[in-house]
């Protein structure tokens, strides 16, 4: 009977085609580096890519928690308008203890504390309003993004908030320093993507998220606690925004009604070209890595030629994004 | 608050003529700007919130209905209800973009109120009663003169253009008209957005491609702030300089204070919608006599000038 | 004036209808009467173009004709009104009643004439719902008679009712059957598939019995008693397929106590309790509140009223507490609720006992390990372990879900439909399965529309109706006559007859 290998070797194809997509993500970033080497030579030096790491570790760190809340089945639009905010309170923060004769130290770690404080708080507050609430994470973090916006340019006074340039000083290595030459942004921008990745598949937490967002009916009938769960993801996502803005303040010492613009698209594309569903129920996390760097790359590219009108930077973005995803959809157009 | 600042001219236009007639009257000025979502508007605000102080308090029958709108469309909606609603006297408005809004401000025109138009023109200019406006070409050409003279002559610059628009290509078309005609090359421009950050990763860009940067036009503050991070981090702070442009604070201090880096700065003032608010003002409490438009210069502020423009309250 | 002669159909190597024939008169009811799986639906669907037949012939008015799709159908004058109605409910009454062939005047839609022609045809059936009404604002009775004016003003002469007085109450069962007579008057041929053999009595002319698949008799409905059509939709001999039963003692520890449970909407003070050893059956029609009443049970509905003990004197109210006390519930809906058709097996398999695997970090040695073990115990038959749920039979994914609850280690089983959609050998596996816990010392609920299973394998079976618990049968009391009179109303609380 010919059925069951025939079915076997379906089976196993399938899985090829599996594996296939998972490498997608790897494989258009391999193509843009080696597109990036043939445009300027400048594109592999260690310093070019270096600082280009360093610029994408915020957005990267954001996106490690979208992956958990797009992987629920959510959505979280409001981290940009988030982080701008947060980096406008610790800056306020910070200005204000500084004259209190604290030491610098000090200074900084109540900030910092502060901004944690207040991104965990607000990546509750967009989970019990999804949860206890009953809205769609759509609308809420749509309603949320608003207000922190709104918030950080009132606090703004419309202007921008600059850091006390003494504590700067102090502060500004967070950023800008190094060991053995990779910076520190990028090491916890890694260390973040490891212990996402340990969570995810790991632990009980990430079997649940994964299991919530492939199908809630299932989770439910299996003792999981839906609702927790998916709060724990916003608090989670929080958790993420508030460390990239720890990292992201010493760079500029300043917030303003800009800073963040944006960054909840970058974030969210660079979940889904890592070939995280959006529907939710699956998630890559390395490909989360490479979506957020192929996203980085692709600006820097554009930067380091002269070859393609300015006009048309946007365009090309555009278009890349979509190969991307397009390398690993193939396989799920066929019934 | 000081009026004199970078007005020569309007100074010199200014007829006042005493006409007390209409003073007794209440009267309603509307202020429609677009709201603070990058640097320079939040400038714009501070000043439009500072002038809407100062002259109510200047004129006790004048009240200033001050509406911010986050694009064009809504910034049409609030015309509607400045006269519907708020039945104002006269109308001061920086439009979002210039032909969307050129018809909405024509209905307010046409409901027989006085226009102000700040900074953006209108595709007709024959809606407007007053333009007070600042000057792109000649930000564009006052940068373009001083990179020249600075640099005698030659030498690579680099290029941080802001949004995509009209105002934009204005400062570039004329800063290219001049570099042109001598032996400054262009290394390379692109845009940046006018954002700090977008300032800081292009220049990064720009640094690792270009060994040998001598000058760097980067035409707005929130982008020369950007600019100053890359050029610091790459530790060639030493090997060239910034010319910025707007008149925030920060980088008038720092031309104040004689900083290498940033040796100068060219106004495009926030300030001139309380400018635009102030003529108006007196136009309608007082009946003075207007020029059809005044344009603000964009003045070159060096060591020399700089503490005249530095105002430490402002958000910009 | 409708007929299907010799009518088959396989669904792949399952057959499902074997040369059934089938007729309905001008003028008539015709009732089609058989018990869950047994053919009747897909025979009507046959009949009203929504599927095609493997084999036989459809004839309307002697001439043999190809109902290709369902609107053919309707251009013949066959309308079929299925269980879920097919009203856009966002829209308004005369909207769907002329929805695809909506009057037009001048390229625009005619509301008004919509609305008039509507109107009339709604009047003619005695039916007060405004034409300009949304459907979503309709009750159910209200959006049957929208569904029947739908077809009324199709010029219906065959209407096909699919258990139309399943979400009916007593008044307005009337008002359909007093509908149905007139338009029997006018010339219009009724089927009418229903479980309520009262029903059936009250209304039809002739009665059509089918079991698996074929015909087992038609005949005048004056002829033959409910209790007669409860026979013969039963009545096969199924004796090899069940294990040999045991008895568990009459003195075995009762193990969980329900008391008064109601379920808003559904279940209404329910009561039983079930004892160690104990396979007690659940029997009831589809919409009698079995699966409602036993999610309530377990905390996964809600409950407005009602204890649950097992053991403990605290009442269970959440479904950890259940798997706490040791009761584990299979649901019948494998797909929708049961597994992860996404994912590979051995995710679903460990994740209602996850905390098991470890209180953090999962031990993965561990679960490949009970994986291999599952798939030994329950014989899962899967060509690649890392292959996906929705790539195994449905057997295997039945299997799969069971070795999921059993991962829990439960006393008390309780499975919802056992063994819906999967093959006669699977089957045969599961009741061997729960046959062996129960003798093992656990106890189990099966709740099930298989009435031969029900008596195959319990000790004792418990009757629903209408979302009360209706009686309860032991020993040679339980037969298939008795459930269904228990489960249509003919005996019990709240009998009809």
């Amino acid at each position: 009977m010919p059925e069951p290998s025939h079915a076997a070797h379906r089976a196993s194809s399938a899985r090829r085609r599996a594996d296939l997509k998972a490498f997608g993500p790897f494989i258009a970033l391999a193509a843009l580096i080696v597109l990036g080497a043939v445009v300027n030579p400048v594109f592999l030096t260690p310093g070019n890519l270096i600082n280009v790491l360093t610029r994408t570790a915020f957005t990267g760190i954001i996106a490690i928690g979208g992956t958990f809340i797009i992987t629920t089945g959510g959505i979280d639009l409001s981290v940009g308008s988030l982080a701008a905010f947060a980096s406008g309170i610790m800056i306020i923060v910070m200005n204000a203890l500084t004259p209190q004769g604290l030491p610098p130290f000090l200074v900084v770690l109540l900030g910092t504390l502060a901004v944690m404080a207040l991104s965990v708080f607000s990546g509750l507050v967009n989970g019990l309003l999804i949860t206890r609430g009953r809205i769609e994470p759509f609308i809420v973090t749509l309603g949320t993004m608003g207000i922190f916006r709104s918030l950080v340019t009132y606090a703004a006074n419309g202007g921008t908030l600059s850091l006390n340039t003494q504590i700067r000083g102090y502060y500004r290595p967070v950023y800008y320093g190094d060991i053995l030459g990779i910076t520190y942004p990028i090491l916890v921008f890694a260390v973040v993507a490891a212990i996402g990745a340990i969570v995810l598949y790991r632990t009980r937490f990430g079997r649940y998220v994964t299991a919530t967002g492939a199908n809630e009916e299932v989770a439910r009938y299996s003792a999981i606690h839906v609702d927790r769960i998916k709060l724990a993801a916003y608090g989670l996502q929080g958790l993420c925004v508030g460390l990239a803005v720890f990292l992201y303040v010493p760079r500029l010492g300043s917030a303003s009604a800009t800073t963040g613009l944006g960054w909840e698209l970058e974030a969210i594309a660079a979940v889904i070209i890592g070939g995280t569903l959006m529907k939710g129920g699956s998630a890559r996390i390395w490909g989360t890595v490479a979506g957020a760097i192929i996203l980085a790359l692709i600006d820097n590219i554009l930067n380091l030629t002269g070859a393609i009108s300015v006009y048309l930077n946007s365009a090309i973005q555009g278009c890349i994004i979509i190969i991307a995803v397009l390398v690993q959809r193939d396989a799920k157009s066929r019934p | 608050m000081k009026f004199t600042i970078g007005l020569a001219a309007l100074a010199v236009g200014m007829m006042i003529a005493a006409s007390p007639a209409g003073a007794a009257d209440k009267k309603v000025l509307g202020v429609s700007i677009p709201a603070a979502t990058h640097g320079w508007a939040g400038g714009l605000n501070w000043h439009a919130q500072q002038a809407k102080i100062e002259l109510e308090k200047k004129y006790p029958d004048l009240t200033i209905a001050l509406v911010t709108a986050g694009d064009a469309t809504r910034q049409a909606n609030d015309l509607e209800d400045l006269v519907q609603v708020r039945k104002i006297d006269a109308l001061v408005i920086l439009p979002f973009e210039s032909a969307p809004l050129t018809e909405p401000v024509r209905q307010v025109k046409n409901a027989g109120k006085w226009v102000t138009i700040v900074d953006r023109g209108l595709t007709d200019p024959s809606i407007q009663d007053l333009y007070v406006a600042g000057n792109n070409p000649q930000m564009g050409t006052n940068s373009a003169d001083f990179m020249v003279k600075k640099l005698g002559g030659k030498g690579n610059i680099v290029i941080l253009r802001g949004i995509p628009t009209v105002i934009d290509n204005q400062r570039f078309d004329a800063f290219m008209d001049v570099v042109k005609k001598t032996d400054i090359k262009v290394l390379d421009s692109k845009y940046a957005n006018w954002n700090r950050d977008d300032g800081f990763k292009v220049m990064q860009d720009f640094l690792a491609r270009f060994p040998k940067i001598d000058a760097v036009w980067a035409q707005d503050d929130d982008i020369t702030l950007g600019v100053i991070e890359a050029v610091k981090q790459a530790g060639r702070d030493k090997d060239m300089w910034i010319l910025g442009g707007a008149g925030m604070k920060e980088m008038i201090k720092r031309v104040m204070d004689k900083d290498t880096l940033v040796p100068a700065d060219v106004l495009y003032p926030p300030k001139m919608i309380a400018d635009a608010m102030e003529l108006t003002a007196k136009h309608l409490m007082e009946g003075a006599k207007l020029e059809k438009q005044y344009i603000i210069d964009a003045t070159l502020v060096t060591p020399d000038n700089a503490k005249q423009y530095y105002y430490p309250d402002s958000s910009f | 004036m409708l007929a299907g002669v010799g009518i088959a159909k396989s669904f792949g190597p399952v057959q499902v209808l074997f040369g059934v024939d089938f007729a309905v008169d001008a003028g008539e009811v015709h009732a089609l009467v058989g018990e869950n799986g047994a053919g009747k639906s897909t025979l009507m669907k046959i009949l009203a173009g929504y599927q095609p037949a493997s084999s036989g012939t459809i004839l309307v008015n002697g001439t043999p004709v190809s109902l290709r799709n369902s609107e053919v159908a309707e251009r013949h004058g066959i309308v079929m009104i299925h269980q879920e109605f097919n009203l856009a409910e966002t829209m308004t009454v005369a909207e769907n009643i002329f929805l695809g062939r909506e009057i037009i005047r001048r390229c625009l839609i005619d509301r008004p004439a919509m609305r008039q022609a509507s109107a009339r045809v709604l009047a003619e059936l005695e039916c007060s719902v405004d034409p300009d009404a949304r459907i979503s604002d309709l009750s159910v009775s209200e959006k049957q008679m929208v569904e029947i004016a739908k077809a009324v003003s199709r010029d219906v002469r065959v209407l096909i009712m699919d258990e139309p007085t399943a979400v009916l109450t007593g008044a307005e069962t009337e008002v359909l059957f007093r509908l149905i007579r007139r338009l029997t008057t006018q010339g219009v041929g009724v089927v009418y598939i229903s479980h309520k053999l009262n029903e059936v009595k009250a209304i039809s002319d002739r009665v059509t019995v089918l079991r698996d698949g074929r015909l087992i008799v038609t005949e005048a409905t004056g002829a033959v008693t409910p209790d007669d059509i409860a026979r013969l939709m039963v009545g096969r001999d199924m004796s090899d397929m069940y294990p040999q039963q045991h008895r568990p003692s009459d003195n075995a520890p009762v193990v969980l106590t329900v008391e008064g449970v109601s379920v808003p909407g559904w279940v209404e003070g329910a009561s039983f309790d079930l004892r160690r050893g104990e396979i007690l059956g659940f029997a009831g029609l589809i919409g009698a509140g079995r699966t409602e009443l036993m999610e309530g049970v377990v905390g996964l509905r809600s409950r407005s009223a009602g204890r649950v003990t097992a053991g403990g004197a605290k009442s269970i109210r959440s479904y950890d507490e259940a798997i706490a006390a040791g009761i584990a519930y299979l649901t019948e809906d494998r797909k929708k609720r049961g597994l992860l058709v996404d994912k590979p097996l051995t995710p679903n398999l460990t994740l209602l006992a996850l905390p098991r695997y470890g209180r953090i970090f999962i031990d993965l040695a561990a679960e490949r390990e009970a994986m291999d073990k599952a798939i030994d115990a329950f014989e899962i038959k899967a060509s690649d372990i890392e292959m996906k749920v929705s790539s195994l039979s449905g057997g295997n994914q039945q299997k799969l879900l069971l070795a999921k609850i059993m991962q829990v280690e439960p006393k008390i089983l309780i499975v919802d439909e056992p063994t819906r959609g999967i093959d006669v050998g699977t089957k045969h596996q599961i009741y061997l399965f729960l046959d062996e816990f129960a003798r093992a010392g656990g106890s189990v609920i099966v709740i099930s529309s298989e009435m031969p299973e029900l008596i195959g394998l319990a000790h004792r079976v418990v009757v629903m109706r209408e979302g009360r618990v209706t009686g309860a049968l032991t020993g040679g009391d339980i037969d298939e006559t008795n459930i269904v009179r228990y489960a249509t109303g003919l005996s019990g609380v709240g009998a009809d007859a």
